[in-house]
C-alpha cells in the first residue's frame, strides 16, 4: 500500500502543473467574463425600451394604444408633423430600433369592425436575440389590444355574454401521466423543464471524460516520451498498480479540475439563463413536478453518481490503453480523438433526439458505447426504469473490468513496449 | 556461489526477426560483466529481458535461485536497472525523484534517508538536485540515474550503455563509481559499444553479434586467444 500511494502521490504531482493552473483559471475567468457580458445584456434589454410612435390618426383608441405601450414598459417617442418617410428616416438617424405608424381612420376602422393594418419597422442593429427582442414585446401589445377592442365590441353588443366564452368556446384542461402519477399541467412545459435541468449532466460528463482521458493518455506518452517509463516498469510494484495509479490521478485531477470548469461554467449559463428555479415557481410548475414524482430524490442523485463514476472509469481504462499505443505527447493528442467521438455521439443523440426511438441497429450501437448510459439514466429513473438504469450500470462495471484486465495485461507484457513499434510501422506503411 | 545470474538458451523474437538466438552466460558476484557488440546485436534486449521489462520466447534466466518467468516481482526486488536512454521526471527535482524511486526498496523513512544520501553522493550534484531534472544537462541526468541505479546496493546492476552520451569527465567519473561499487560486492551486468571502457571496466566479456555470443573470457584471455592489442581488434578477428 506504501509504495502504491508513493506512486499515486507522484502521478498526481505530475499532472498538477502551472500550465494546469494557469489554463483552469483562464477558463474560468473566460466563462465567468462571458456570463457578466450575457447578464448584463440581458438587464439591458429587460430595461424600458424606446418606440418611435407616428400617430396619423389621433384618436380615442389611438390614444389607448400608445398608453397600453407605456404601460408594456416602452418609452414611447411621439413623432409630431412627419410624414411616414421622414419618421423612418428620424428613427433611422437615432438609436431608436422599433417605429410603429398608426395610420389616419385607425380609431374609426376598430370602431366599426374593419380591419385596419399598423405599420411597425423594426431597425436591425445587429443580428443577436436581444436585438429583436422589443418587436416580439410590440407584438404581444398588440395581440393585447386586439383583445381588449374585440371584448369591447362584444360586450356592447352581446352584454349578458362573457367575450371571453364567446371566442374561446372549447378549451382544454391537459394532465400529464408518468407511469401511475397524473398531475393538471402542460407535457409541453414539464418537458422542457426536465430537460432543462439536466442540461448541465451531459457537459459535466463530456468536460470531465475529455479532461481526465487526455491527461491518463499523456501520462503514459510523457513517461515514454521522457524514457522514464523503462525504469518505473522495473521497481518493484505490480504493473497493475502503476495502471490504476495513472488512472486514478487522472480521475482525482480531472474531476477537481471539472468542479473549478463547473464552477465558471455555472456563471456563464447564469448569464443566459438566469434564475431557473424562480421561472419555476412563477409557472407553477414545481407542484407538477413533485405531484408526477419527477423532483430528483437523493437515491436518484446517487444512482445518477455511480453512473458518471463509472463511465469516467471506462474512459480512463480506455485512454490508458490508447496510451500505451502514443509514441510521444504530440502523438497522445490525436489518440484521444476516437474516445472524444464515441463521447459526442451520445452526447448529441440526447440533444436532439430520443435514443429510444432509433432504430434497431443504431439503438444497440449507442447502447454498446458505455457513455450513453450516464445520459439516459436521468430519464431513466425519473421514469422509472429500473431495469435500463441497473442494466446501464452493470454493462459499464463489465466494460470497465474488461478494459482494465486489457489494460493491466499490456502491462505486464512486452506490448507495453512494443505496441508503439507495431504502431509506428503501420503508420509507415500508410 | 557460483554465479548470481544464470542466462541459458536465451532466445528473443520480434514477429520474424530473431534479436537472440540462444544465448548464454553467468554473472559472478561482484563481478562486472560485459555484453559487447555492435548497434542491433541484441544486447539492449538481454539486458531488457534480464531487467523483467521483456520476456523471453525461449530459454532460461535464474537469478539467486529464483525463475525470472515465475517470479519476477522477486527479481525486480534485487535488481536494479538503468535503460541507454533514461531520463527523469521533469516536474520532480533532483532530490525528490530520488526519494520517490528510494520508497519503493525502502522498508522505512530512515532507510529511505540511506538510499537517498547514497544516490547524492554518487550523483555529485551538489545544490542542483534541489532543483528540477527538467533543467539538468543530459550529464547530470545521466548521474542522477546511476545514483538512482546503485543507491539500494542492488545484488545485480543492470547498466546498458552507462556513460552513453557523456562527455570525457563524466565519462570517467561513472566509470570509476561503476568500479566502487563492484569492489563493494555488487555484480554488475552492462553492455557497452565502446570497447575500450569495457576493457577498463569490466572483469569477463562477451561478445554478440547478430543474437549470438561469438565468445566469451576476460579481456586478457581473449586478447591472447586472437593476438589481438585491444578488445576492438578481438571483436573483429572473432567476426571473421
Amino acid at each position: 500500500m506504501k509504495k502504491f500511494l508513493n506512486l499515486l502521490a507522484k502521478e498526481i504531482r505530475e499532472l498538477i502543473t502551472l500550465q494546469l493552473f494557469i489554463s483552469l483559471l483562464f477558463t474560468v475567468f473566460l466563462f465567468y467574463f462571458i456570463g457578466q457580458m450575457a447578464k448584463s445584456e440581458m438587464k439591458r434589454a429587460m430595461r424600458t425600451q424606446k418606440i418611435a410612435v407616428l400617430d396619423l390618426d389621433a384618436s380615442t383608441l389611438s390614444q389607448q394604444l400608445t398608453d397600453s405601450l407605456n404601460m408594456a414598459r416602452f418609452h414611447v417617442e411621439k413623432l409630431q408633423g412627419k410624414s411616414k418617410e421622414e419618421a423612418v428616416e428620424w428613427t433611422k438617424a437615432s438609436d431608436i430600433n422599433l417605429l410603429l405608424v398608426i395610420p389616419p381612420g385607425f380609431g374609426e376602422s376598430l370602431s366599426a369592425l374593419e380591419l385596419k393594418e399598423m405599420e411597425t419597422y423594426s431597425f436591425l442593429r445587429s443580428f443577436s436575440l436581444v436585438g429583436s427582442r422589443s418587436s416580439v414585446i410590440l407584438g404581444s401589445v398588440i395581440s393585447a389590444l386586439n383583445n381588449y377592442i374585440s371584448d369591447d365590441f362584444l360586450k356592447k353588443k352581446i352584454p349578458d355574454f362573457s367575450p371571453e366564452k364567446l371566442k374561446k368556446p372549447v378549451r382544454s384542461k391537459d394532465f400529464v401521466i408518468v407511469k401511475a402519477r397524473m398531475a393538471e399541467g402542460s407535457a409541453s412545459s414539464i418537458a422542457g423543464f426536465v430537460s432543462a435541468q439536466s442540461v448541465f449532466l451531459p457537459i459535466i460528463l463530456m468536460m470531465i471524460i475529455i479532461y481526465s482521458s487526455q491527461m491518463v493518455i499523456s501520462a503514459i506518452a510523457m513517461e515514454k516520451q521522457n524514457k522514464t517509463l523503462e525504469t518505473l516498469l522495473t521497481v518493484p510494484i505490480s504493473r497493475t498498480s502503476i495502471v490504476t495509479t495513472k488512472m486514478l490521478a487522472s480521475a482525482v485531477v480531472g474531476l477537481v479540475s471539472a468542479v473549478i470548469y463547473m464552477f465558471g461554467f455555472r456563471y456563464y449559463m447564469g448569464g443566459f439563463m438566469g434564475d431557473v428555479r424562480q421561472a419555476v415557481d412563477s409557472a407553477g410548475l414545481g407542484r407538477v413536478i413533485q405531484e408526477l414524482g419527477l423532483a430528483p430524490t437523493a437515491n436518484s442523485y446517487l444512482i445518477l453518481g455511480i453512473s458518471l463514476f463509472l463511465a469516467i472509469l471506462c474512459a480512463l481504462a480506455m485512454a490508458t490503453i490508447l496510451g500505451v499505443l502514443a509514441e510521444d505527447y504530440r502523438s497522445a493528442q490525436s489518440l484521444i480523438m476516437p474516445l472524444i467521438f464515441l463521447v459526442m455521439i451520445p452526447y448529441f443523440l440526447s440533444f436532439f433526439s430520443d435514443i429510444k426511438n432509433l432504430s434497431l441497429p443504431v439503438k444497440l450501437f449507442v447502447y454498446a458505447i458505455p457513455f450513453s448510459h450516464p445520459f439516459l439514466t436521468t430519464q431513466n429513473l425519473l421514469l422509472e426504469n429500473y431495469t435500463a438504469v441497473f442494466g446501464g450500470l452493470l454493462y459499464m462495471l463489465v466494460f470497465f473490468i474488461a478494459l482494465i484486465l486489457i489494460a493491466a495485461r499490456i502491462f505486464s507484457t512486452d506490448r507495453v513496449l512494443t505496441m508503439k513499434l507495431k504502431f509506428r510501422r503501420k503508420k509507415l506503411l500508410l | 556461489m557460483d554465479s548470481v545470474l544464470e542466462v541459458e538458451g536465451l532466445r528473443k523474437n520480434y514477429g520474424s526477426l530473431e534479436a537472440l538466438k540462444g544465448i548464454n552466460f553467468q554473472v559472478k558476484p561482484g563481478e562486472i560483466f560485459a555484453l559487447i557488440g555492435p548497434n542491433g546485436a541484441g544486447k539492449t534486449t538481454a539486458l531488457r529481458i534480464v531487467a523483467t521489462l521483456l520476456s523471453a520466447t525461449g530459454g532460461k534466466v535464474t537469478f539467486l535461485g529464483f525463475d525470472l518467468k515465475k517470479e519476477p516481482e522477486k527479481f525486480r526486488e534485487k535488481i536494479s536497472y538503468l535503460p541507454e536512454e533514461a531520463g527523469a521526471y521533469r516536474n520532480l527535482k533532483g532530490i525528490d525523484y530520488l526519494k520517490f524511486m528510494a520508497r519503493f526498496y525502502a522498508d522505512s523513512d530512515e532507510k529511505t534517508r540511506e538510499f537517498v544520501d547514497r544516490a547524492k553522493s554518487i550523483a555529485r550534484l551538489g545544490n542542483r538536485i534541489n532543483e528540477k531534472a527538467g533543467t539538468y544537462s543530459k550529464g547530470m541526468v545521466r548521474k542522477l540515474l546511476l545514483g538512482r541505479a546503485l543507491m539500494t546496493r542492488p545484488d545485480l546492476a543492470i547498466l546498458d550503455e552507462p556513460t552513453s552520451g557523456l562527455d570525457v569527465i563524466n565519462a570517467l567519473e561513472v566509470r570509476e563509481i561503476i568500479k566502487k561499487f563492484a569492489a563493494e560486492g555488487i555484480s554488475v551486468l552492462l553492455s557497452s559499444h565502446n570497447m575500450l571502457e569495457i576493457e577498463f571496466l569490466s572483469d569477463r566479456v562477451a561478445l554478440i553479434d547478430k543474437g549470438v555470443i561469438l565468445d566469451s573470457g576476460t579481456s586478457k584471455e581473449l586478447k591472447e586467444k586472437y593476438q589481438a592489442g585491444n578488445l576492438e581488434e578481438v571483436f573483429r578477428s572473432a567476426l571473421r
